[in-house]
């Protein structure tokens, strides 16, 4: 028997009627689980008029609350320390992990069952699988294996595909290049950053990357997988194909993954996620083709019932008709383009940290680069690109840094970039989630518009 | 057997999901299972769970088989 291009062939060629109306199946269900199981959910649904015999079609999802990151930190706040969200009791839990936490918030935390951890693992076999991942690949995982999530769900999905696996935790970047070249790793998975990160390493090492065995990179947690540049760069020094997906802690897992065909965005998981485009500002739904903020609602994870949870992702949804793989589930075209309060508003003009770094990675001679804001003679804003050109032969650091703050400030209005070069290895180096802007401007009024106090 | 959506299952799609069902069972009424037979069991369902959800059967959830 041929082998299946498709983890689950049934489910990811199924015609849209029949995706929309196993969707509204998994919906009642869940519905019904969480009225049952969660009072805190069963108040919300109650409130708006919502039974699970009510739903008929996927419109009534949209007669379902959305909810917020804040009002699932308030009711772990309330309720420490998970909050009053879980469907079962804590002792059935084998797994425990938490977001990220940044100023200002606390991490939400959450809890699996043996079968949901189980999910999670199958959520990623769907995107190793449609990325050409198989029994024969040997997975290095550059990833620290702690309370985050990050790629624990991949590593369990190489394990039940029957891979090798090695997990390449706690190591400095050198040993993980050695690693990868001493047990010929076809299989790479961290983030963009540091992807780009290890390859700088191997050429510091002496190494040719792009002659070695890894065939393939899967990244994950940043934006950047689905940058042009970005990508381009990553494929061109390892001499490999690179594939982005996205999850969240908020359901364990990832939602969408790039299929082996690579047409430049991710597919949606939709026979276990219901995904929705709004408009941030007012909650409408976008069509297809227009950029607006992902809901999630997840048949998956029952421990935490998630229905049209607000994950201020911005994304642009188009027909699965744009990939050639035979696919259904639709795309996001360019992937997770940002967040909805990434965007920074320097003198009237709208600045996004994915658009820059998309310019900047065009400079393949740019190692690692940050973006400052600040205050410049307590009256304005600046915005400057600091970047670090490691001297190499026949390059100009100069004519790099004149040359990129054109480009900048040509895909910005006109706006001034102050481009700067720093002394190499000045700047943070991430291993996960990079963090490329430092804001330092004075504060007054609303987020993503500052002015000065005077 | 058809599952949710209507679609006739395959012979071996059928036994997976007996199969499923057994260990549930299993769980469910056996008092009598040594911790290696109950928690091999349990990682077994929690691995089937995943094709008969896969198949459109509503296997629910098993928290309280502990699953």
């Amino acid at each position: 028997m041929k082998e299946s291009p498709y983890w689950n062939p049934r489910h990811e060629t199924m015609p849209r009627d029949q995706i929309e109306a196993l969707q509204v199946h998994k919906l009642k269900n869940l519905v019904a689980w969480a009225e049952a199981r969660v009072p805190w959910q069963a108040a919300r649904l109650k409130s708006a008029g919502i039974t699970a015999d009510s739903i008929k079609n996927l419109n009534d999802l949209r007669r379902i609350p959305m909810m917020t990151r804040d009002e699932w930190m308030q009711a772990q706040l309330d309720k420490p320390p998970f909050g009053p969200l879980l469907a079962a009791p804590e002792e059935v839990a084998v797994r425990y992990h938490l977001t990220s936490g940044t100023t200002g918030r606390i991490p939400l935390q959450v809890l699996d069952s043996m079968k949901d951890w189980e999910w999670i693992a199958e959520m990623w076999c769907y995107g190793f699988w449609g990325f050409g991942v198989r029994p024969a690949d040997i997975v290095f995982f550059a990833f620290s294996y702690g309370t985050f999530v990050g790629f624990w769900g991949a590593h369990y999905a190489s394990e039940k595909i029957g891979c090798l696996v090695l997990p390449g935790g706690n190591m400095t970047t050198e040993a993980r290049v050695k690693q990868i070249l001493s047990m010929k790793a076809t299989v790479v998975c961290s983030t963009p950053t540091y992807a780009l990160r290890m390859a700088q390493e191997a050429k510091t090492m002496g190494v040719d990357l792009a002659g070695s065995s890894v065939k393939r990179l899967i990244l994950s947690g940043e934006p950047a997988g689905s940058i042009p540049a970005t990508k381009r760069l990553i494929e061109e020094e390892w001499g490999a194909k690179a594939a982005d997906t996205a999850g969240m802690t908020e359901v364990g897992t990832i939602m969408v993954f790039e299929c082996e065909k690579q047409p430049g965005g991710t597919h949606i998981i939709e026979d276990h996620f219901i995904e929705e485009v709004v408009d941030p500002e007012t909650g409408e739904p976008v069509g297809y083709g227009e950029l607006g903020e992902r809901l999630i609602t997840s048949f998956g994870r029952g421990f935490i019932p998630v229905l049209r949870y607000r994950t201020r992702d911005l994304v642009v949804r188009v027909p699965a008709s744009g990939c050639t793989c035979g696919r259904t589930f639709d795309l996001y075209e360019g992937g997770i383009r940002g967040r909805v309060d990434d965007m920074k508003l320097v003198r009237g003009t709208n600045v996004y940290p994915r658009a820059v770094e998309a310019i900047v990675r065009e400079y393949k001679e740019v190692d690692e680069f940050r973006i400052h804001l600040y205050t410049a003679d307590g009256r304005q804003d600046e915005i400057e690109v600091l970047v670090e050109i490691p001297e190499r032969e026949g390059v100009n650091a100069d004519r790099i840094v004149s040359a990129l703050a054109k480009s900048l400030a040509q895909a910005h209005e006109g706006l001034r970039f102050g481009c700067k070069q720093v002394e190499k290895g000045s700047l943070p180096r991430f291993e996960l989630k990079a963090k490329r802007l430092q804001d330092d401007r004075i504060v007054i009024g609303t987020a993503g518009e500052r002015r000065v106090t005077v | 057997m058809k599952n949710a959506m209507g679609v006739e299952l395959s012979e071996s799609e059928r036994t997976l999901v007996e199969t499923y069902q057994g260990l549930v069972r299993v769980l469910k009424d056996g008092k009598d299972l040594a911790p290696f037979e109950r928690r091999n069991a349990m990682k077994a369902v929690a691995a089937l769970w995943q094709v008969v959800n896969g198949l459109d059967l509503d296997p629910g959830n098993l928290y309280e088989i502990g699953v």
